[in-house]
């Protein structure tokens, strides 16, 4: 539950009306009535249905693509392939590396050669088992390091190296001569699949003006116009974009995945004239779309006797798959956060974000920084383990506090609640006593207690123009309606939103309403990713709120004959000085009876993040959120499988907007976090994925779940509203290294590689085990 | 889904009829918990389905003659509930916890999982050890035949294309006897066993064992077997902690496991005695009312 | 025999409907009654999502054939509450905030009926072994398990 205390401590600092407080979420109702609301409860009576011929090998020349049993089998209307795009074969996040539709070459097992098309999906499915297609298998690669070596098969013709980046601070090789201990260590994380409930799906609907309409399950509105204009050889104002209800999307709904299917769709539409369906199935889903980057992290840190680092080195080899998508998005963020929140005066990390013939990487909940951080903060355990240090005491002697500089040499302002949370988390989980009482526990099941501790560069930071625009508007039945691209797939981060225009406007919460996304009417606002909505989307909503706060009061002033600024409004009535007032009500039907525009819209640019291409070093990110999590397990060493019996989360929001909302969030991406920890895994073969289903991919289930305590902390930040601070993506980092550095303290043992199945946990304890019965 | 026929007969003879006039590209269904699940993996490409839901008279479970007999259509939720199934058979309770979730449970048929015979299989290493047998008819007659020789490989049964498993049946648990089930997978629900194992211990006097049965979901290839190298040492001894333990040796030489993308070959065996051990201690306590293994 | 006659009752209303042979009880629901609420997250049973209610007991729909749910009483989500008058269930998950993406929720909502039809006064290691079976992503189920315990006792107290 809450901290309630530091809630209302900030709350009487500042009496608000919405903000901060657990309102339902504007869409809950649609949700617990079977509304149908999403993409494909909403497709046109006389709709094509599309399936998708992908390739079943890794890396090889397509020397032969038969479409012909296909083309005449009796039902089928449509088959779309490379040759059938007007525009530019490209369907791309950020690179230009991938196409639409293979042609010449595939490189992943499961990329799109071609689409078939039949009002009756079944008749598309058998269709696409008429497709021969002849392979001239190509020599792959399959895990980053290989993809490195001299004689590596070449994926793309620039090289397998999609980014580099690096940071340097100090002087790494001094720093390891101060030193009094040198640590190292090799740490590796797998693919992790989103999952996201409601596969991949969208619809194109040809208008007769020659443009078209395009309904799906997205993240970014404007990144699907801009791919499907370039496919279709459209100006992008003739490709209309409308998000529908998103059932989850965690990353994959962010890039280049909408535009394969909306893609997909489209050519079929546009030659057929009829709309046009695709809907992704869970296995063409999991292999399809985008997943978490698998890493091989090394570690190399030298440290003082008393526990004080001296330098920190790291290297990191991101797998990003046969397309880049946004990878070197992802090695940014994995690149700057890599040393974990600790004053480091010697820093040296270099990050590769390598191309190999797996399924793609790209964007994910976390973005990277779930990898960086189970490297460091496994590492920091070990480090403990080999000073004997407690790895509180070791951790609480490192971290960043107001004044000092981060691993950019980034001063670390006074919105920085690390201390606090580490503080708040350790108490309520018992550190010190519960450590004590676990290392003397007997019998088969162990218990142990771990802590992680990370920060989180907000918003788009190196990654990209930070800008978002809000439009409201005021109805003729008095609703007045937020639109924006920033979209909903159950962050609950728009109605956020809502809450933000209602605390500026000083009006009751109900009186706001979200419209869908459309590019129809919403301008652009980058993609709804890396927590923007909030920081960068309600600023914006504070100015546009503002802006039409003021308009309401220009009109209340005119009718009540005084000066605007004399306006005091309350509870949707609006007040003179001279004890007379008209309702909001009035004051909306008067403005239409005059033709007064009741619409008003506002952008806000962050400010850019300045900092040097060589070394990195500078402001990269604009405010931090920063947490800390622990986990207290028990261990089966007779089966190796694990349980985690709680989890605190203490996080710095700077503000938290809904408080129950918060916790939602923070208790979802902590379960996607216990699963990346102990169960998630998609297995490659030669490129093939031997799990793209639900059965063999395991995710949480209700029988999984600990007691979780969720710790609200405060520091505002710089940049968001009211000083908010980004908290969609941290809560799905900390539990992997919590956990295992948890599995540790109960038996000794050190997982290197998440998952921490029973499978390796159990070899993992008998080696150890062995070891000792030999030493 | 790619297209096909469905046959639903209205009885059972018009069943058998049709299936030995038609004995090749016919798939039967009770509730598609195994079969469907292969249809979308692309591993079965059925012509022509058969659907069983109608057979209404195969939903029982019964007590007749000394035997326990459950109709094939029987699913495993309508088992659990069953007066029948009382405490003395709560290892159908511990197989149904473990059993995919709540809807898998209400939907799974017992011949459904009798036939699919795959390798993480629940119910066949319980079904050994009670030394079941399975009743199969088709247009001509009926037979009876063990559990043990009617799965004979990696989803391979006995089953003739003309015929229709009905009843699986077991003698009456005697006095001083009982069974338990143990699985271990990825997770706490919807698991896909690593390994599982079903045991059934009968103790005379002095925990002596005067009988143990032991089964797993794969012993020496990919199908649910007894391990009865195990059985027999145990056979006749004081059931105490050394005993187990020589019993454990035995095991692991008898146990010849294989690795998969799932799990490897090393866990699956460690586990396997694990949950033999935990399975036999569960018994023990059972019938004794103390602990005698640690 | 590609094509029945399925005769079946869905939210109390009775149907005959002309169903194909590969036809699930999802695709009936969803495409010939119109019946969106029913989704389909995983087309291989291992998901939980487009769970419905048979007979009053939760399956999957995507497992069984249409015609195999004849003479079947089905209830889906469309046959709980309504926006004017919402089930307590579906209150206590508003309430909540037990809805993020809402994918998984029609199936929770039938999965929390069923269990508090049989049992008004659940432990939390009932609701969690009664939601065992639905995958959700998103509000890593805490919510939804409150949720379930608000429900029972509204539901509890006005048997009262």
């Amino acid at each position: 539950m809450i901290d309630k205390a530091a809630v209302k401590e900030f709350a009487q600092s500042q009496e608000m009306l919405v903000v901060g407080k657990s309102v339902g979420r504007v869409d809950s109702l649609d949700k617990v009535l079977g509304k149908p609301i999403y993409t494909m409860d909403i497709v046109p009576e006389n709709a094509l249905y599309l399936k998708v011929v992908r390739s079943n090998v890794a890396h090889a020349l397509l020397k032969r693509v038969d479409l012909s049993e296909a083309r005449k089998y009796p039902g089928v209307v449509a088959v779309v392939t490379a040759q059938d795009i007007p525009g530019i074969n490209e369907s791309t996040a950020l690179l230009p590396d991938k196409p639409l539709f293979a042609t010449d070459r595939v490189r992943f097992a499961g990329e799109p050669i071609a689409a078939i098309a039949s009002y009756d999906p079944s008749i598309a499915e058998e269709a696409v088992d008429l497709v021969k297609i002849e392979y001239d298998p190509l020599p792959s690669v399959f895990s980053p390091i290989d993809a490195l070596k001299p004689n590596a098969p070449k994926i793309h013709e620039k090289g397998n190296v999609a980014k580099h980046l690096k940071v340097r601070k100090g002087n790494v090789e001094e720093g390891f001569k101060q030193a009094d201990l040198i640590v190292e260590g090799t740490y590796k994380t797998p693919f992790q699949e989103p999952v996201p409930l409601e596969p991949e799906a969208g619809f194109v609907v040809p208008e007769p003006d020659g443009s078209v309409t395009c309904v799906a399950s997205i993240q970014s509105p404007y990144h699907v116009q801009t791919g499907i204009a370039k496919i279709l050889s459209l100006r992008p104002e003739q490709v209309r974009v409308i998000q529908a209800t998103t059932g989850g999307a965690f990353g994959p709904k962010s890039d280049e995945i909408p535009v394969d299917v909306l893609g997909m769709a489209a050519l079929v539409a546009v030659r057929t004239r009829k709309p046009a369906a695709l809907a992704y199935t869970r296995e063409e889903s999991m292999i399809g779309h985008t997943k978490r980057h698998p890493f091989v992290i090394s570690v190399k840190v030298g440290v003082k006797k008393s526990g004080k680092l001296t330098a920190w080195e790291t290297k990191l080899f991101a797998d990003t798959g046969a397309y880049a998508s946004l990878g070197p998005l992802v090695v940014i963020r994995a690149c700057f956060h890599a040393t974990g929140p600790y004053v480091i005066p010697n820093v040296k990390t270099d990050a590769y974000c390598v191309y190999t013939n797996n399924t793609m990487a790209g964007s994910f909940r976390g973005f990277g920084g779930p990898q960086a951080h189970f490297a460091a903060e496994s590492h920091m355990d070990a480090i403990a383990k080999k000073l004997d240090i407690d790895p509180l005491d070791l951790r609480l002697m490192n971290i960043l506090r107001p004044g000092t500089l981060t691993a950019t040499s980034q001063i670390v302002d006074e919105g920085c609640g690390l201390e606090e949370c580490i503080t708040k988390a350790t108490t309520e989980s018992d550190w010190y006593k519960k450590r004590r009482q676990f290392q003397s526990m007997n019998g088969t099941k162990k218990r142990g207690l771990g802590i992680a501790i990370m920060y989180h560069g907000n918003s788009l930071g190196p990654e990209g123009n930070d800008f978002a625009t809000v439009h409201m508007q005021i109805d003729s039945e008095c609703k007045i309606r937020l639109r924006t691209a920033l979209t909903e797939y159950g962050t609950g981060a728009p109605s956020g939103l809502l809450q933000i225009a209602a605390e500026t406007m000083h009006l009751p919460i109900d009186y706001f309403t979200l419209d869908p996304s459309d590019t129809e009417y919403c301008t652009d606002s980058g993609p709804t990713v890396a927590s923007r909505t909030i920081t960068i989307g309600g600023r914006a909503t504070q100015m546009v709120a503002g802006k039409l706060d003021q308009r309401l009061r220009e009109i209340a002033a005119e009718m009540l004959e005084c000066p605007a600024d004399e306006v005091e409004s309350s509870e949707g009535t609006f007040h003179s000085k001279s004890a007379k007032s008209v309702s909001f009500r009035d004051v909306v039907a008067h403005a239409y009876s005059r033709g007064i525009s009741l619409k008003e819209s506002s952008t806000f640019t962050a400010p850019k993040c300045e900092y040097d291409p060589e070394t990195s070093q500078g402001t990269v990110y604009l405010q931090y959120t920063y947490g800390a999590v622990t986990a207290e397990v028990e261990v089966d060493t007779e089966t190796g499988r694990v349980q985690v019996l709680k989890m605190v989360a203490a996080y710095d929001v700077g503000k938290a907007i809904n408080p129950i909302s918060l916790e939602g969030q923070i208790e979802g991406g902590t379960i996607q976090g216990l699963g990346y920890a102990l169960m998630e895994e998609m297995i490659h073969k030669n490129g093939v994925v031997v799990n793209p289903n639900l059965g063999d991919y395991y995710v949480p289930t209700s029988l999984d779940i600990p007691e979780i305590k969720t710790i609200i902390v405060e520091y505002p930040g710089r940049l968001g509203p009211f000083g908010a601070k980004a908290i969609g993506e941290p809560p799905v980092v900390l539990p992997a290294p919590a956990i295992v550095n948890a599995i540790d303290n109960a038996i000794g043992v050190r997982i290197t590689e998440i998952p921490a199945t029973p499978d390796r946990l159990l070899i993992n304890l008998r080696r150890t085990q062995e070891v000792q019965e030999k030493g | 889904m790619r297209r096909f026929d469905m046959f639903v007969p209205e009885n059972l003879v018009d069943l058998l009829q049709y299936l030995d006039s038609h004995q090749t590209g016919v798939h039967l269904i009770a509730n598609g918990t195994d079969l469907i699940n292969r249809i979308q993996r692309k591993q079965v490409t059925p012509k022509v389905l058969v659907d069983l839901t109608g057979l209404a008279e195969f939903r029982y479970v019964k007590r007749e003659g000394g035997m326990i007999k459950i109709g094939a259509l029987t699913t495993i939720s309508e088992l659990i509930a069953s007066p029948v199934i009382e405490s003395r058979y709560d290892v159908f309770r511990e197989v149904a916890m473990k059993f995919g979730g709540p809807s898998i449970v209400n939907m799974a048929t017992i011949g459904g999982n009798i036939c699919s015979a795959s390798s993480s299989e629940d119910l066949l290493p319980v079904l050994l050890v009670l030394d079941a047998e399975v009743h199969v008819r088709s247009i001509h007659g009926e037979r009876t035949i063990r559990v043990e020789d009617f799965v004979k490989g990696k989803r391979v049964t006995d089953l003739k294309p003309n015929e229709l498993l009905v009843e699986t049946s077991f003698g009456e648990l005697e006095p001083h006897s009982t069974c338990s089930f143990e699985k271990v997978g990825m997770r706490n629900s919807l698991i896909i066993a690593f390994v599982n194992c079903a045991v059934y211990l009968k103790l005379a006097e002095n925990k002596l064992c005067d009988e143990v049965r032991i089964a797993f979901n794969r012993v020496n290839g990919k199908i649910p077997q007894r391990a009865r190298q195990t059985e027999k040492i145990m056979k006749g001894k004081k059931l105490n902690d050394q005993s187990l333990s020589d019993a454990v040796a035995t095991l692991r030489d008898e146990l010849k496991l294989t690795s998969d993308f799932r799990a490897s070959e090393e866990y699956r065996l460690e586990v396997a005695c694990a949950i033999f051990k935990r399975a036999v201690g569960r018994c023990a306590d059972r019938l004794t009312g103390e602990k005698i293994l640690v | 025999m590609s094509k029945h006659l399925l005769k079946f009752s869905v939210n109390g209303k009775d149907y005959a409907v002309v169903v194909q042979s590969h036809e699930r009880l999802l695709d009936v629901l969803r495409d010939k009654l119109g019946l969106k609420g029913t989704k389909e997250g995983c087309s291989t049973g291992d998901c939980g999502i487009c769970g419905v209610l048979m007979d009053g007991k939760i399956v999957n729909s995507c497992l069984i054939f249409a015609i195999q749910a004849r003479n079947k009483k089905i209830v889906t989500i469309e046959g709980i509450g309504s926006a004017e008058k919402p089930h307590p269930i579906q209150r206590a998950f508003m309430k909540w905030n037990a809805s993020q993406c809402g994918y998984c929720i029609p199936a929770m909502i039938l999965a929390t009926k069923e269990l508090l039809e049989r049992n008004s006064d659940p432990t939390i290691e009932d609701i969690k072994r009664a939601t065992g079976g639905i995958i959700c992503r998103c509000t890593g189920y805490l919510k939804i398990f409150e949720a379930v315990k608000t429900a029972a006792s509204e539901m509890r107290g006005q048997d009262n």
